[in-house]
């Protein structure tokens, strides 16, 4: 079995028509727009659609601006502040906006006001302050206020370095003092980048739950080449934002008032609300849910890995095949919610099958296999490097060792 | 005219008392009884009225006894977490600058857990307007020590009174927001003990935003008889008496030059 | 020939550091004493200070933090090490790595006699470094905005790849529209530069009459 299961972004909406690239934002909220020559220019390269020479970071600027995202709250954190940089840069040409804050949790809480007036909203951040960066996330779950959190992670715990790290895998699926009901993907190409930046934008529009991008350092400066495009030019809608209050009419004479809260005074009235949600969550997960695999009847290892991890898995693979293992692949492109049935049904059908788990962090993405092959036997070998980074050279290394460190319970 | 736009006319109501901004299904309200937010809610609806912006208006409470007027008016509200309604509102107030944005808070959201945003956004001179209860506690929690308990004040935290030396003196909001709000901040501290005086000062700060000049922050000093643990009596002699010796009232910041209609 | 100084400034991820290099060995090849300065504070990913070594064993002397005197190195920005403002007081050749920023050319006021001539009437160039696959250098008039945002300088040089997925041709439209943006300035485009296997196929000059400039790759090893 070989294939790559992605959602396109077609069929999101049919609240009609997208905005148009320019026209729209006069459209959409009346401001005026800086007709410098350089606005064009900057549109010229999203129409030209030519490959690009980039960071990592840019390119985020590049997809939000794509995504006709209309401001940015930020708060400085390396390793993404090349993304408000970029857009502090690009914003002005395109109506956009963009306002650095005191801290994460302003950033985060005054995304949630833009988003609750009717503005797509979005920040980004990295490790501490993506700690404090839940705080506003757990409010957006709760009132399901959308929004698109670029995290682009650090090595921890506490502040660490700036590079390797896939040890906010937990945090950013699960954070908060809720039940992470959040839509993450974790990318590994400056093209993932650019298409699922767009992706968030319109899954958090049409789910209202928090989506995120979980990038890291290496992504965030690694220097790649990236197409940008046009959302319309491949046919992709754009789900329009629409205002959770101060929409139209007068309140108390046209309409009722929105008062909206996140506090509830008994357990059942907590439970259920969390219970719709919750089935809301479940019904999305089929529709929302992307990975890749490639596993066969003969295959005795299968790498698991996420993010840019995956990257090095996938040449790792390639290596191996041409030494005559036969190895396989399963990345999780959706790391919540989680591939797992994809996930079992690459593993189940071969319980002499060995699993290879590979991150760097110290068992965040372990944890999440191992809880979706519950039952299962297949051993489970490990390559757990956190705050740094893996080579496909030491994942070669450690299958052709084959040393078993971790096994699956259950049965 | 400064509110040219404004679009609501206040209609004859049955009861003239009821502003078109109170929300008639939320009366009688939820707070205490002798409770200030009650009497700074009431100025607040009246001027919001009386400025006819109530299809303009977002409100922003946090959790602490203000939660309880989340539902309290006709105009549309979010109630976010403890001391985050600032930036909520500001995030608003950014993204769609049309909005009136009013962002209501005791005394702990604003000056402790939340006070760098109180501080970064008057040093930034958003335009929203910042309404601040002091009651010297926090009250929704049982009545611990806040930045602005007096000195020798007994509360849950300070058992046997606040000692300045390990604990600090109360805080002096407004002349905070007064000493960093760049040009064009309107500066006050009103009480519910003046009513008329407050109502102008929300009034004056609510038109400081309609004209974007600036920055607006009101402080109100008012009543918790409830943690007090006093009666009507005491209440008024603790509001009127120690409280309004050390928070002086009055305005601290006018901008220059003041719009016309602001004699009240 | 008197000094060289030359200082690589340009977009971000234009290649200034690897244009730096390659100049300060090919200046220190014929056997001149050269001096390479990393003055990327903004930019602490890819600098110079993983390579210090190896360039010193190529005959450069380079100023750049050692891994082991500073903490935090990955927190942009890297704090200016206090023989850089001094780098210019040298008896050899001085080429500055100079990072990219809002500041342009203000940068340069940190380095002591950056924008005066000295006794033999030597001078600091400044050489903008041009990929014309970087999107706000991608046309013409973004890049002619981009010089004029930056300030003045002595020359451009085009620099246009796409990482692997470069080709002749590639470079050759980016000398097109570096040496069309030049003209509009004023300035001379003082190279095109190339990997050496597109440089030994481009020739000696490029489609618009450019010296070539054959790049050899440090950078890869760079990166942290």
């Amino acid at each position: 079995m070989k294939e790559v299961v992605r959602k396109g972004c077609t069929v999101f909406s049919d609240h009609g028509p997208a905005f148009g690239w320019d026209g729209g934002l006069l459209r959409k909220g009346g401001r005026v727009i800086k007709e410098t020559q350089l606005t064009g220019e900057y549109g010229a390269v999203l129409e030209k659609e030519q490959r690009s020479f980039m960071t990592g970071n840019e390119v985020v600027a590049w997809a939000a601006l794509a995504a006709e995202a209309d401001f940015m709250y930020g708060y400085p954190i390396t390793p993404q502040n090349e993304i408000m940089h970029y857009w502090s840069r690009l914003a002005p040409h395109f109506g956009r906006g963009f306002l650095q804050t005191e801290d994460e949790m302003a950033a985060g809480f005054a995304m949630l006001g833009g988003a609750l007036v009717g503005k797509k909203t979005f920040c980004a951040t990295a490790g501490p302050g993506n700690i404090l960066m839940q705080e506003p996330i757990a409010m957006a779950e709760m009132m399901q206020i959308p929004g698109v959190w670029i995290i682009q992670q650090r090595g921890g715990p506490s502040t660490a370095t700036v590079i390797y790290s896939q040890q906010e895998l937990r945090l950013t699926t699960a954070g908060g003092n809720g039940e992470g009901l959040r839509i993450v993907y974790s990318t590994a190409s400056h093209q993932e980048l650019f298409e699922y930046t767009i992706k968030a934008f319109n899954r958090a529009w049409q789910y209202r739950f928090p989506t995120f991008v979980l990038g890291d350092g290496y992504q965030a400066k690694l220097r790649e080449a990236v197409t940008l495009f046009r959302p319309a030019a491949k046919g992709w809608t754009l789900i329009p934002a629409e205002p959770l209050v101060r929409g139209p009419g007068i309140p108390a004479l046209d309409r009722e008032p929105v008062h909206l809260r996140n506090t509830f005074n008994i357990e059942e009235e907590l439970y259920a609300r969390l219970e719709e949600q919750l089935a809301a969550y479940e019904r999305l997960t089929p529709e929302v849910v992307e990975w890749e695999v490639e596993v066969g009847p003969e295959t005795e290892v299968l790498l698991v890995a996420h993010g840019i991890v995956a990257r090095a898995a996938k040449q790792a693979q390639k290596m191996l095949n041409q030494q005559g293992q036969k190895v396989g692949y399963f990345r999780p492109i959706t790391v919540r919610p989680f591939p797992g049935t994809a996930l079992r049904q690459a593993v189940g059908a071969n319980p002499n099958l060995r699993l290879l788990v590979v991150e760097s962090a110290y068992g965040q993405l372990l944890s999440m296999v191992k809880a979706e092959l519950y039952g299962l036997t297949n051993p489970i070998d490990t390559l757990l490097k956190p705050g740094v980074g893996v080579t496909a050279e030491e994942i070669v290394a450690t299958v052709t060792k084959r040393a078993p460190k971790e096994v699956c319970h259950g049965g | 005219m400064a509110d040219e736009k404004s679009t609501v006319v206040r209609e004859p109501t049955k009861n003239p008392n009821m502003p078109l901004s109170w929300r008639k299904e939320t009366k009688p309200h939820r707070f205490c009884p002798g409770c200030g937010h009650a009497m700074a809610l009431k100025a607040l609806g009246e001027v919001v009225d009386e400025l006819g912006i109530l299809d303009r208006v977002l409100y922003g409470c946090d959790i602490g006894c203000s939660l309880l007027s989340w539902d309290f008016f006709n105009f549309d509200s979010v109630q976010t977490h403890h001391g985050r309604t600032i930036p909520v509102v500001v995030g608003a107030k950014r993204a769609r600058p049309e909005t009136i944005g009013i962002a209501y808070m005791g005394d702990g959201g604003g000056y402790a857990i939340g006070a760098q945003h109180l501080v970064n956004a008057a040093q930034r001179g958003d335009q929203i307007t910042a309404i601040l209860a002091n009651n010297t506690l926090y009250a929704m929690t049982g009545g611990q020590l806040a930045p602005t308990t007096l000195p020798g004040q007994k509360t849950g935290t300070t058992p046997y009174g606040r000692e300045v030396r390990k604990t600090g003196s109360p805080l002096q909001g407004p002349e905070l927001v007064a000493a960093i709000a760049p040009a064009g901040a309107y500066v006050a501290r009103g009480t519910v003990g003046e009513y008329q005086q407050l109502k102008g000062y929300l009034k004056k700060a609510l038109r400081n935003q309609m004209e974007g000049r600036g920055f607006s922050f009101v402080e109100v000093l008012s009543t918790c008889p409830t943690n007090w643990r006093t009666n009507a009596k005491d209440t008024w002699a603790f509001l009127q008496g120690e409280m309004a010796r050390y928070f002086k009232v009055g305005e601290l910041r006018v901008p220059e030059p003041a719009a016309p209609g602001e004699e009240e | 020939m008197g000094r060289v100084l030359e200082a690589y400034v340009g977009e971000y991820a234009s290649g200034k550091s690897e244009n730096a290099i390659n100049r300060g060995r090919q200046l220190a090849r014929k056997g001149r004493r050269v001096r390479l300065v990393d003055l990327d504070l903004v930019e602490p990913f890819y600098t110079l200070r993983p390579l210090k070594r190896r360039l010193a064993r190529e005959g450069l002397e380079v100023l750049a933090w050692e891994t082991n005197e500073l903490v935090g190195l990955g927190e942009a920005a890297i704090p200016i090490k206090k023989e850089m403002t001094t780098a210019l007081a040298f008896a050899g050749d001085v080429i500055i790595d100079l990072g990219y920023g809002v500041d342009g050319r203000k940068l340069l006021n940190l380095v002591a006699g950056s924008f005066a001539t000295d006794n033999a009437g030597a001078r600091l160039r400044l050489l903008m470094v041009v990929n014309t696959t970087r999107p706000l250098t991608s046309s013409v008039p973004l890049i002619v905005a981009y010089i004029q945002e930056f300030g003045a300088v002595d020359g451009l040089i085009n620099n246009t790849h796409l990482g692997a997925e470069t080709t002749v041709e590639l470079i050759q439209e980016g000398a097109v529209l570096v040496t069309e943006a030049a003209r509009r300035v004023g300035l001379p485009v003082v190279a095109t530069a190339a990997l050496r296997p597109y440089a030994r196929q481009i020739g000696p000059y490029d489609r618009m009459g450019n010296p070539v400039r054959p790049l050899d790759r440090y950078m890869c090893d760079a990166f942290w």
